[in-house]
């Protein structure tokens, strides 16, 4: 038990130790911030408990153990030893008793034999001596007598081997013996003579007094007599010897009268001389007939050496010492060859036990004289299992053998170790074996607690930590959560302010009374503002995504349209800057996608503007592809990738593929991809992952030149993964960076519009076009050039301005001379063009020269003289001029009197060359027409003006309108809450572009009419509305720049009713607010109604739907209603609900209003009025069937536009019924 | 007599751009004087009686609701946010800002919180009407003198 102590002291003292190494610790840390203190004070004291009832589960199960592995040790060994041992013990006392049980029982049997034998003489003699007495006793009787007694004598000596020796000793002391020698082997007759003996006198004598006599004569009779001794033959008695005389009684001990002195039995131990051991001899009395007296004595002597040799057998098998002593402890016989005589002066003597040559015996016989002293227990009897002889351990036993005459005592001595030698030894090796194999389990058992329950502890640390961590965890999400979602409840306090302030410096911005530096400093503060809330809203972007609220729309958009929007906008940006921006989005691209816009539109103004604050000259290229198949057909891609050298694109390619295979399996998705591409100054490689970091920039000291967090691209990637795209950074040959990123959008099914665009391509190439470039960059006219060279457009590139009059000069030459059958070969410039000349010359139908604005040069006068220049190749070719944003007007004049009509605003985009191309072909179809009609009209034709919009309001024709129009208006509206810039401005420009219409429907009418006239009926609206425009515009300049037209919008509205004539039903229940909307509305010119709920809402719709019908019946009945504005308007134009209404708010409402016109198929606009500024709000109202949003306090200007833009869209869609009806 | 009404005028603008500088109004307010001319001539003053006779109804039904042993929070807080919507349109931005208080505590369903909140929005209620009654007092001394209300050409 020695060890698991130990081990719990060593665990005691670990433990101690690890508490003082965790309290250093604590120490240490301490240093560390209070921070972390308070965690790691919890942490520790738990560490510590939970350490403490560990320990004391450890203890205490290895005490259970050490406790169950002793109880079984000592039941073990308890069983095995004690049991056996009794048993043993049991049996040995058995054996004890049997060994030493013998040895007595012969003695016993040696002394019955010799009383017996005695008896058996004594009585022969009796009747001897009486037959021989009965008469007379002559001298011859008397020898007949000794004879016959002899003979019988003989007899019974011959028959009985045992006897030593046998004597009749006769009254008148004459002695008849024999003796048997053991030593010599030899039988011997001893008689004392007869010579001295007068038998009759002393007979007679004797018979008178027996008592005195007998002594006296004997003792005479002994000393006097002859003694011989005569050998005999052992088997026959007869004499084979002659007789010696010997001394008497020297020989054998003759049992004379004195011997018998009361007349009985006695016995004794003998010695002699001639034997080493002691003889019993027994002596008894031969009476005479009338029992008076004593004849003669008869004496058996009987060796104990038999018994002895009986001892010695025993022992000789069992081992031990066998003794036998009288009762006053002389030793008779033992089992040992010990002398049991001693020779003294006196004669031999018996030993006394204690004085035994033998070691053993003597000090059994010592140790038995010392535990009982006086007192032998009674009848002498001790049985002693654990007596100290020596240095051995015995067994001492002793019986008491109670003869009448002699009692003996009978002690044996067995060492222990023959009894119970082997058991004890097994006993103690059991016992070493026992407990060496339990302290082994007991060890092992302990080391197993050990192990197990630092398993446990350890565990249960880790799980303690592992609470605490996911405590932490949590606590760090849930303050995460707050903030983003404080952030983007914020959103609503944030932006407010911020739109305040805009409003405000727009009307500010219309008043009249500012002088121009003032002006000029608001205009600036507008700027700044915006900016800001871009910023807001960027961060507010990003707090919205990292809340988990951004909920991406599904709706469809036209990409295509979106993107040529966005590079409209930054192209006007960027002409400062030395730069080129190019889109180009390959043909395979599906024209309506479904998705988010705005969010789309969101990605690519962030990485357009990012690329042009850090590019200063060069270009910045937009390319998109889809991954329909994997061949690229897109122009810019084939450019692209042979500038590559394919290095970089085997694996991209492959990998395209594979994102294409996983896209095209999800629910019909498609991959788009697109590379944003500039010669800025580029990012280091090792800032590629980091610059999509939120607050991350490539270079720090970027934001100082440049300006910028760092959100852009943050929100772009967030943005990007939403919509389960990837973008990179991407290696690119020379300096700049390119961006490449994949979106997924679902194409949409409508593939009419595409189709189209396919058929109007492949009408290009029939028309067998030649298109000449001049323009100023050299990227995007190569890409250009390129595709119109896949669309099977002849093009020229060329770069400025007297490259292109060489080639105009000889091409309009050949062509002149091929149509007068002469061919001038010195004018070709050179073999290519003259091939081409060749080749294009034959049906040649239309020479399409587009020429950038800046080959002019302007900075002289001289570009008037270069575009007279022109004039004389106008009728031969078309020419398109793409101007920039800040072309002045003086310019556009000089072109238009010049009688260039089609122009544009930078950049040249496809669409936009469609268009060129379109007109072209519609102009030489016309002509041709002209040709063959004659008609009058053809100079008014001439001075008509084609501007091709950049907003490009109707890019397509007037039968896809109503769809374009709708996406437009959503775009709009999700604009309004996230990108006041971008939404304001094509709010603005929309807001506008109505206002022009409603004007110009109005007041001129007769000049669209006019305008309108000299045209086909199949010349789409749109034309004619950018005929209007163009009008227009010559008093304020058109489409150039978006704050222009705010301003022109502002300084149009402020003097205007916009709303005149509209019919608004108000649902609100606050009555400030109901006031202050209406009084806003009807300043507009709106006609409003006001009712105080929802459930008002839906009656007064009803209503108007009863009264309508009812009036259809018959108009008087109309004139019961009871609001005289109900009554005469036919219907509402629009719904402003309030959310939040008693009875039934407006989510119900709505609802209860779209389903009444389930059947109908009328759609009355519904917008909402909510307090909430999230998107969530803004989805629940669109869920319900709203279709717009507007949030408090009202702002007016978006009110308007809102309204504006829906109505609108009704009116539109009323005057497409009507005119058609018409 | 012009001096006069020239004193009220600066009085009228100072006093307005208190309002502003301490938060009580915001350009809400502005927005409603805009909308102010001569088809309705005291809009204004409509607006914000209409404002105080329906915050006071208002204010009675929230003591009311909150006296109440189960306060009904969802109709405590449609109260509030009717508050705050009016108050908002008017430009009251401080009894707007009680109100988001008062809503957040409405969501965490504290009663005490709304007590407190409720004494608040009380609070600034009254103390927008006052400065509001006086602000209107002002300009109708400055309409009785004769003179125009200037156009508030400080904002902020």
């Amino acid at each position: 038990m020695g060890l698991p102590v130990g081990t719990v002291l060593y665990r005691i003292f670990r433990s101690c130790k690890s508490c003082g190494r965790s309290r250093a610790a604590e120490g240490t840390k301490r240093f560390q911030g209070d921070v972390l203190q308070e965690e790691f004070q919890f942490a520790s004291s738990y560490c510590l408990s939970s350490y403490y009832s560990v320990f004391v589960v450890r203890v205490a199960i290895m005490a259970l153990l050490a406790i169950l592995i002793g109880m079984l040790t000592i039941l073990t060994w308890h069983i095995t030893k004690v049991y056996t041992a009794k048993s043993l013990n049991s049996l040995a006392y058995g054996l004890r008793y049997e060994l030493l049980q013998r040895p007595l029982l012969r003695m016993w049997s040696l002394l019955n034999s010799t009383v017996e034998i005695t008896t058996a003489q004594v009585k022969l003699s009796e009747y001897v001596i009486r037959r021989y007495t009965s008469q007379p006793i002559t001298r011859a009787q008397q020898v007949e007598l000794y004879d016959v007694m002899r003979d019988v004598t003989w007899a019974l000596f011959a028959s009985h081997k045992a006897l030593n020796a046998i004597t009749v000793n006769y009254k008148n002391g004459f002695v008849q013996a024999f003796h048997r020698d053991h030593r010599s082997n030899g039988t011997f007759y001893i008689y004392s003579d007869l010579v001295n003996y007068s038998i009759s006198n002393s007979y007679e004598m004797n018979t008178i007094s027996s008592h005195q006599r007998w002594n006296d004569q004997s003792v005479q009779g002994n000393l006097s007599a002859i003694w011989y001794r005569v050998p005999l033959d052992p088997v026959s008695g007869e004499k084979i010897g002659k007789r010696q005389t010997i001394p008497p009684d020297d020989l054998i001990n003759i049992a004379g009268p004195s011997q018998v002195p009361d007349g009985v039995a006695s016995w004794h131990v003998a010695v002699s001389k001639f034997t080493d051991s002691p003889f019993l001899s027994a002596a008894l009395p031969v009476w005479d007939r009338s029992n008076t007296s004593i004849v003669a004595v008869v004496g058996a002597t009987t060796a104990l050496f038999s018994v002895g040799q009986l001892m010695k057998e025993l022992v000789e098998f069992h081992r031990g010492h066998i003794y036998l002593t009288s009762q006053e402890g002389y030793l008779l016989m033992t089992s040992t060859n010990a002398p049991l005589l001693r020779n003294s002066t006196a004669g031999p003597k018996l030993v006394m036990a204690v004085e035994s040559e033998d070691n053993v015996i003597r000090e059994g016989a010592q140790w038995l004289q010392r535990a009982y002293p006086n007192k032998f227990p009674p009848s002498h009897e001790v049985h002693v299992e654990n007596a100290r002889l020596g240095n051995k351990r015995c067994y001492i036993d002793s019986f008491f053998l109670n003869l009448k005459r002699l009692p003996m005592v009978g002690v044996i001595i067995i060492p222990r170790e023959y009894l119970m030698g082997k058991v004890d030894e097994r006993a103690l090796k059991t016992l070493i074996i026992l407990i060496s194999a339990s302290v082994c389990i007991l060890f092992i058992g302990c080391v197993c607690i050990l192990i197990l329950t630092n398993g446990v502890s350890k565990e249960m640390k880790l799980r303690a930590e592992l609470i605490s961590q996911l405590e932490a965890r949590r606590r760090a999400e849930a303050s995460s959560n707050y903030k983003s979602q404080f952030l983007a409840n914020m959103s609503h306090e944030l932006r407010t302010p911020m739109a305040a302030v805009i409003g405000l410096l727009d009307i500010l911005l219309c008043d009249d009374c500012l002088t121009n530096e003032q002006y000029g400093t608001v205009t600036q503060i507008r700027k700044c503002s915006t900016a800001l809330l871009r910023l807001l809203n960027n961060i507010l972007d990003l707090s919205k995504v990292e809340s988990g609220k951004l909920v991406l729309e599904e709706a469809e958009f036209d990409l295509g349209r979106e993107l040529e929007g966005l590079m409209d906008m930054f192209s006007a940006q960027c002409i400062n800057h030395n730069l080129e921006t190019i889109l180009d989005l390959s043909d395979d691209m599906p024209k309506l996608v479904r998705g988010d816009s705005s969010r789309v539109v969101q990605i690519f103004a962030n990485l357009i503007s990012n690329s042009i604050k850090f590019t200063t000259s060069g270009h910045i290229v937009l390319r998109g592809w889809c991954n329909k198949s994997n061949v690229h057909s897109g122009m810019g891609r084939t450019l692209h990738n042979q500038k590559e050298c394919t290095s970089a694109n085997a694996p991209k390619s492959k990998e395209q593929a594979a994102i294409a295979n996983i896209t095209r399996r999800k629910d019909n998705k498609m991959a788009f991809w697109f590379e944003v591409d500039d010669t800025g100054c580029g990012i280091d490689p090792s800032k590629w992952e980091s610059v999509f970091e939120s607050f991350e920039q490539a270079d720090p000291s970027t934001s100082r030149t440049h300006g910028g967090t760092g959100l852009g691209l943050c929100i772009v990637r967030t943005l990007v993964n939403k919509m389960g795209g990837d973008i990179k950074v991407i290696k690119k040959n020379g300096p700049g960076t390119l961006i490449q990123l994949h979106l997924l959008l679902s194409p949409s099914m409508k593939g009419d519009a595409e189709q189209q665009r396919q058929h109007s391509l492949t009408q290009f190439s029939h028309n067998s076009l030649v298109v000449i470039l001049a323009l100023s960059g050299s990227v995007g006219r190569s890409i250009l050039s390129q595709w119109l060279y896949e669309k099977g457009v002849s093009t020229w590139q060329v770069a400025d301005w007297n490259e292109l009059i060489h080639i105009l000069d000889p091409l309009f030459q050949v062509r002149s001379s091929f149509e007068k059958d002469t061919i001038d070969d010195h004018q070709s410039a050179s073999e290519l063009l003259s091939k081409k000349a060749s080749r294009v010359g034959i049906g040649i139908s239309v020479f399409i020269v587009v020429v950038d604005v800046v080959l002019l040069d302007l900075t002289t006068s001289i570009w008037k003289e270069q575009l007279k220049c022109l004039g004389k190749y106008c009728g031969r070719a078309k020419f398109a001029w793409i101007l920039n944003h800040n072309t002045s007007n003086s310019v556009k004049m000089e072109l238009r009197r010049n009688g260039h009509l089609l122009m544009m605003n930078r950049p040249l985009y496809k669409t936009k060359v469609v268009q060129i191309l379109e007109a072209a072909i519609k102009e030489k179809d016309n002509l041709e027409e002209q040709k063959v009609g004659a008609s009058p009209s053809a100079g008014v034709h001439q001075h008509e003006c084609i501007e091709i919009n950049s907003f490009h309001y109707d890019g397509e024709s007037s039968d896809d309108s109503d769809g374009a129009e709708r996406c437009r208006f959503e775009k709009k509206k999700r604009n309004r809450t996230r990108k006041p810039t971008i939404s304001q401005f094509t709010v603005v420009n929309n807001l506008a572009k109505f206002t022009e219409e409603y004007l110009q429907n109005n007041q001129h009418d007769t000049r669209a009419a006019k305008c309108s006239s000299s045209h086909d009926r199949g010349v789409s609206t749109e034309t004619e509305l950018a005929c209007k425009n163009s009008r227009c515009g010559e008093e304020y300049e058109t489409g150039s720049c978006p704050e222009e037209r705010n301003d022109m919008y502002l300084s149009q509205g402020k003097g205007q009713r916009s709303l005149e004539g509209l019919r608004i039903l108000l649902a609100e229940d606050t009555p400030v607010l109901q006031r202050v909307a209406a009084i806003m509305l009807e300043k507009m010119g709106a006609i409003v109604i006001v009712v105080g709920d929802g459930l008002q809402a839906v009656n007064a719709l009803n209503f108007c739907k009863n009264a309508e019908v009812s009036r259809a019946a018959s108009p008087l009945i109309s004139e019961i209603a009871s609001h005289p504005q109900i009554s005469d308007a036919s219907s509402f134009d629009l719904v402003l609900m309030d959310c939040q209404m008693p009875k039934m708010d407006g989510y119900e409402a709505t609802k209860v209003i779209r389903k009444a016109e389930l059947g109908t198929g009328s759609h009355i606009p519904i917008v909402a009025l909510t307090a909430h500024a999230m998107s969530s709000d803004e989805a629940k109202c669109l869920e319900v069937g709203m279709d717009a949003y507007l949030t408090k306090p009202i702002d007016c200007k978006l009110m308007v536009s809102t309204i504006l833009s829906l109505t609108r869209r009704m009116s539109q869609f009323s005057f497409a019924t009507a005119s058609m009806k018409s | 007599m012009d001096g006069g009404v020239g004193l009220l005028q600066r009085q009228l603008v100072d006093y307005r751009a208190s309002l502003f500088n301490e938060g009580i109004l915001n350009e809400q307010f502005n927005q409603l004087q805009s909308l102010q001319d001569e088809s309705n001539p005291d809009f204004v003053v409509e607006v914000v009686s209409l404002f105080f006779e329906d915050s006071v109804r208002l204010l009675n039904e929230l003591a009311k609701s909150l006296d109440q042993r189960n306060v009904d929070f969802k109709k405590v807080d449609a109260h509030v946010h009717q508050l705050k919507g009016s108050s908002s349109s008017i430009g009251a931005q401080r009894v707007q800002n009680a109100c988001i208080a008062f809503r957040s505590c409405c969501e965490e369903k504290n009663v005490e919180g709304c007590l407190k909140c409720l004494q608040q929005v009380t609070k600034e209620y009254y103390l927008v009407k006052n400065k509001l009654e006086i602000l209107l007092k002002l300009e109708q001394q400055i309409l009785a003198a004769g003179g125009s209300i200037p156009v508030q050409s400080e904002v902020i």
